[in-house]
């Protein structure tokens, strides 16, 4: 019971993230990744509990990319089917701007009660 | 009740499939194709460990197939919201019916149905030679050693211009086709890929959407040409020859038979043009998403 409560918070709280979270791993990058190595960089920087899963990871890239605010490209694989590299655009980067702001304030304000509730 | 967690990648798989079933089956693919492509990289990225020991760790790392459904029922359900205006909102009032068969002009989809229609001719064609060429040198060349390969490759490139078909329908008609290939699945050797190919009921379907795309292709085509050029003719000719009778201007322009040239039989032919192209819009709208329904029945369904 409670643990289905923690994990639906958690999922509430990752609807807008996990993008916020793509779009500065591409923008701090100057190779093109493709969907698995993304996810394991995630997952490098992921100690313990993973906070997302790793599926969540692809539907979100094509979101990005379909709203242009990433660019893909297919390049033939040795080791099995094609991979979609992306990088993102300069659209995206302004987009990442604005989320990063956004997040601040957001983190901020948050804290703010959240760390008063601990002192009280 | 939960299923028991799945061990190998087609149970993975097989799970997903079940989670999404309510969805397009457009989007099973696309979801199928990202599964599959990590589970192959992650399972390739521990050649220790065995498929089963890889699949018990991906519940934690890549998600277990029901959390996975349900990310992409999420994102879908927002990427169709942002890509896809909302519908013209209709009038307060029951719109009449002479406005609603001219609103067909507002719809950007009539549009792009009868460019389908007349690009369709061409297609079709050329999906029926490759089809009709890849299967007589297939058969043809089964008896020797190229023919194995030959096959792979010419079922490979009908897989890729199925995807090219649907990114167009969807351009065209709306209708969500899928975004990934089909996934070629694990490295097999040629003679197991080919008897996989021969098993799988799209190989079939493809090949039969890309036969009957020529007689379609034709139909469309002359549907398409017939309706714009008497559409345009019985619009535009009244106008011409009333300019003409002015002496303003001259086009050579004699109408025939010549009781035509008169005032009623002119507006009456104009009505009629103008009736003609509003019925070959909704024609062209009707035929696009009977269109897009058969492409999605044989090029995405089945497999």
């Amino acid at each position: 019971m409670e643990e289905s409560q923690v994990r639906k918070f958690q999922k509430d709280l990752n609807g807008g993230l996990v993008a916020l979270v793509l779009l500065a791993v591409l923008a701090a990058t100057q190779e093109d990744l493709y969907g698995y190595e993304i996810a394991k960089r995630l997952q490098k920087a992921n100690e313990g509990e993973a906070l997302f899963k790793e599926g969540t990871v692809y539907p979100v890239l094509r979101a990005l990319s379909a709203a242009g605010l990433l660019t893909s490209r297919i390049v033939p694989s040795y080791s099995g089917p094609p991979r979609r590299y992306y990088r993102i655009t300069e659209e995206g980067r302004i987009v990442l701007n604005q989320y990063r702001e956004v997040w601040r304030q957001t983190r901020d304000f948050v804290d703010r009660f959240i760390e008063a509730g601990i002192h009280v | 009740m939960t299923p028991a967690a799945p061990r190998s990648i087609d149970a993975y798989l097989k799970q997903l499939r079940a989670a999404l079933a309510d969805q397009d089956p457009a989007l099973i693919q696309d979801a199928a194709y990202d599964a599959e492509e990590y589970l192959r990289a992650e399972i390739a990225a521990h050649p220790d460990k065995s498929e089963a020991d890889v699949l018990e760790l991906i519940a934690s790392t890549y998600g277990a197939p029901d959390e996975v459904a349900a990310a992409y029922r999420d994102t879908e359900a927002k990427v169709k919201a942002a890509l896809h205006s909302p519908p013209v909102r209709p009038a307060v009032e029951t719109p009449s019916l002479l406005r609603r068969f001219f609103s067909v002009y507002r719809d950007p989809r009539a549009y792009t149905s009868v460019f389908f229609m007349l690009l369709a001719l061409a297609t079709g064609i050329v999906y029926f030679v490759i089809a009709v060429v890849g299967i007589s040198l297939s058969l043809g060349l089964s008896i020797l050693v190229i023919g194995i390969p030959f096959f792979l490759a010419f079922i490979g490139m009908i897989r890729v211009i199925s995807l090219g078909e649907g990114r167009l329908i969807e351009a065209m008609t709306g209708e969500r086709m899928p975004r990934r290939p089909v996934h070629p699945g694990p490295k097999m050797g040629l003679w197991a890929s080919s008897i996989a190919m021969l098993k799988d009921a799209r190989t079939w379907t493809t090949l039969a959407y890309f036969i009957l795309m020529l007689p379609l292709g034709i139909v469309y085509f002359v549907i398409a040409v017939v309706g714009l050029s008497v559409g345009l003719a019985c619009t535009v000719a009244p106008a011409v020859g009333l300019l003409e009778a002015t002496g303003l201007f001259d086009a050579h322009f004699t109408m025939e038979p010549a009781w035509l040239a008169a005032a009623l039989p002119l507006g009456v032919l104009c009505c009629i043009g103008v009736v003609t192209l509003t019925t070959l819009m909704h024609a062209a709208r009707a035929i696009g998403r009977a269109h897009a329904r058969i492409a999605k029945r044989l090029l995405v369904t089945p497999g």
